[in-house]
């Protein structure tokens, strides 16, 4: 007996091509999306009791047809729309195709949708809720919770969607060779900031109902098949790959968040890496080279590094620099700083930072300050590292991530002894916890490919 | 990224919307009223169809509310408000946006006769393994 998270892949994996296949049979994407939404419903209702059908595709697309001739023949205005309803019920090859092989044109199907959810009239917000909706396949309650934002915010959020795209006539269509790469390009941010979503916020292993990192994946694996000549989508999914792969690694079962370079290198999932690896080093080489594509070598030369010493940072400078070429903005170059820092000693890693220290963008943007806590601590200036870091903490909204930073600044505490204080009341932590400031390793530094660098590069 | 704008008003008697039974927000004439009362609606649409908007609630009057201080035999409740100040917390609305400037540009049109808004960021439990 399959299990009922073994049936939800089924059908969750027939999702986009049942919609696919009514939308380009009915022309209704809201509709349609609609109809299949309840179909699904409808699947993890009886599935589990009746057993799967003999073609789960078939079953949801007579199911969703059916609800969807409904919903046309519920709405009496359209008189119009009901006549054509009593001439298009699916006949028998349509609602049962060969079992589920998925054929040429249910691949343009899934590319069909998946611009066609990140259409560019649509908001960011917008085209990642309807992506998952109707590509994924989630309910709208595992979107919003998902996002931690309420069910009827999310469902409003969906239905709106879906109504501007039928007013400002998107079509349901693979995109001309013109149009694709743009189009292209937007699904791909729309699918990297979904996979940041869920890896960012699992802390603590607590049990996600659904996984968006594994979604991301899924589903740009899905857009790599489509269309294998198209390097960024392969190193977006190469850095999917590798940065997943340190899933296990990445937080302390209370929830605290252990930095890139004090991770248990053994628990990194090597099969996942291998496969990340394999993809960039094929990408990497031909046509042009994309910020996915850089961003994914980083990552992969840090995954290949058995020690965090051993971490090769003149490589990770050269890429960042690269990176820098392609999609400048301040995060790379924080990042980058932090390379240099690492690779060529601290002094050129502040000259990188100070100046970005008057850009009005990250006045308030904590990891500027880490970044400078960072790369001063190296340079042994205690007492400035301790501040940035003071700074830097006051300034996140990451739970964990404030939580690191005040540990670091916690450390960097001066002794006890300070003859030149002779002001302001004694503070009796004062040097408790001191550590000489030359003593072991400075605060680990993010590892570089952090949301911020997605959302700002895009 | 998830901000909170706290509305801080005292409407008398208390209601909603706090900014008509504010003295400074019935001196305004009618056009103004309306005028602000459109503004606010076009905002609101804006950020519901961009998907910033994520929820709002008003608050009852604070006289209604009751109060637990924790003591060493157990929590101890009594008679709010919380604060004998002249604004009390009347509402909030949760925002996500892409960017700090995009959320002071909403909370900015918050702003209301004889009240205070205030934009906090909102924590998060997730994080970057740093």
């Amino acid at each position: 007996m399959t299990s009922a998270a073994g049936l939800e892949d089924v059908w969750r994996e027939c999702a986009p091509h049942v919609l696919g296949a009514l939308v380009r049979r009915y022309g209704d994407f809201d509709r349609a999306e609609d109809a299949v939404q309840d179909a699904l419903l409808a699947a993890a209702n009886q599935w589990p009791v009746d057993g799967v059908p003999d073609s789960p595709r078939g079953w949801l697309i007579t199911v969703a047809s059916r609800r969807l001739i409904d919903q046309w023949r519920a709405d009496a205005s359209r008189a119009e729309r009901e006549r054509r309803v009593l001439t298009a019920v699916p006949d028998d090859t349509f609602a049962t195709p060969a079992a589920d092989v998925a054929s040429a044109s249910d691949r343009d199907d899934s590319l069909a949708l998946l611009v066609l959810c990140c259409h560019p009239t649509l908001t960011r917000p917008s085209q990642i809720a309807l992506t998952l909706r109707a590509v994924a396949g989630l309910t709208t309650g595992q979107i919003a919770r998902s996002f931690l934002i309420p069910e009827a915010t999310m469902a409003q959020r969906i239905s709106r969607a879906k109504a501007r795209l039928r007013d400002d006539g998107a079509r349901f269509a693979v995109p001309s060779t013109a149009e694709l790469p743009e189009r292209v390009a937007a699904v791909s941010q729309v699918l990297s900031l979904i996979f940041t979503e869920g890896h960012t916020s699992t802390v603590g292993g607590e049990l996600m109902e659904v996984s968006l990192a594994d979604e991301a994946i899924r589903l740009t694996r899905q857009l790599y098949r489509t269309l294998p000549s198209n390097d960024e989508v392969g190193g977006l999914l190469a850095l999917m790959l590798v940065t997943h792969a340190r899933r296990a690694a990445r937080c302390t079962v209370d929830g605290s968040l252990i930095p890139l370079a004090d991770q248990d290198r053994s628990l990194w999932d090597a099969v996942m890496i291998a496969e990340g690896v394999r993809i960039v080093e094929a990408v990497l080489p031909t046509g042009q080279v994309g910020s996915f594509q850089l961003q994914a070598a980083i990552a992969a030369v840090h995954a290949e590094a058995p020690t965090a010493e051993a971490t090769d940072w003149v490589q990770i400078e050269s890429l960042y620099r690269m990176l820098d070429g392609v999609a400048p903005g301040p995060v790379v170059t924080l990042n980058h700083a932090v390379a240099a820092a690492m690779a060529y000693g601290p002094e050129s890693g502040l000259a990188m930072v100070e100046p970005l220290l008057d850009d009005p963008q990250l006045r308030r943007h904590h990891r500027l300050y880490a970044v400078h806590a960072h790369v001063l601590e190296l340079a042994g200036r205690s007492d400035e590292a301790r501040d940035a870091y003071t700074t830097a903490a006051r300034l996140a909204t990451s739970i964990p991530e404030q939580r690191h930073l005040n540990e670091c600044a916690a450390r960097l505490k001066p002794p006890r002894p300070a003859s030149h204080r002779n002001a302001g009341p004694a503070d009796p932590d004062d040097g408790r916890e001191a550590v000489p400031p030359d003593n072991g390793l400075p605060c680990r530094l993010p590892e570089c490919l952090a949301k911020e660098t997605v959302a700002m590069i895009e | 990224m998830k901000y909170v704008i706290l509305i801080y008003s005292n409407p008398n008697p208390w209601g909603h919307p706090t900014q008509k039974l504010t003295p400074e927000g019935r001196a305004l004439s009618a056009e103004q009223t309306d005028a602000m009362d459109r503004e606010f609606d076009s905002l609101m649409r804006e950020i519901s169809d961009s998907g910033e908007f994520v929820t709002a609630e008003a608050l009852g009057d604070p006289t209604t509310s009751t109060l637990y201080t924790w003591g060493p035999d157990g929590h101890v409740a009594t008679d709010g408000p919380y604060a004998e100040t002249k604004e009390q917390v009347a509402g909030f609305f949760i925002i996500d946006t892409e960017t700090r400037e995009r959320a002071d540009e909403i909370a900015a049109h918050f702003a209301q006769p004889g009240g205070t808004v205030e934009l906090r960021p909102v924590m998060w439990p997730g994080g970057d393994d740093q």
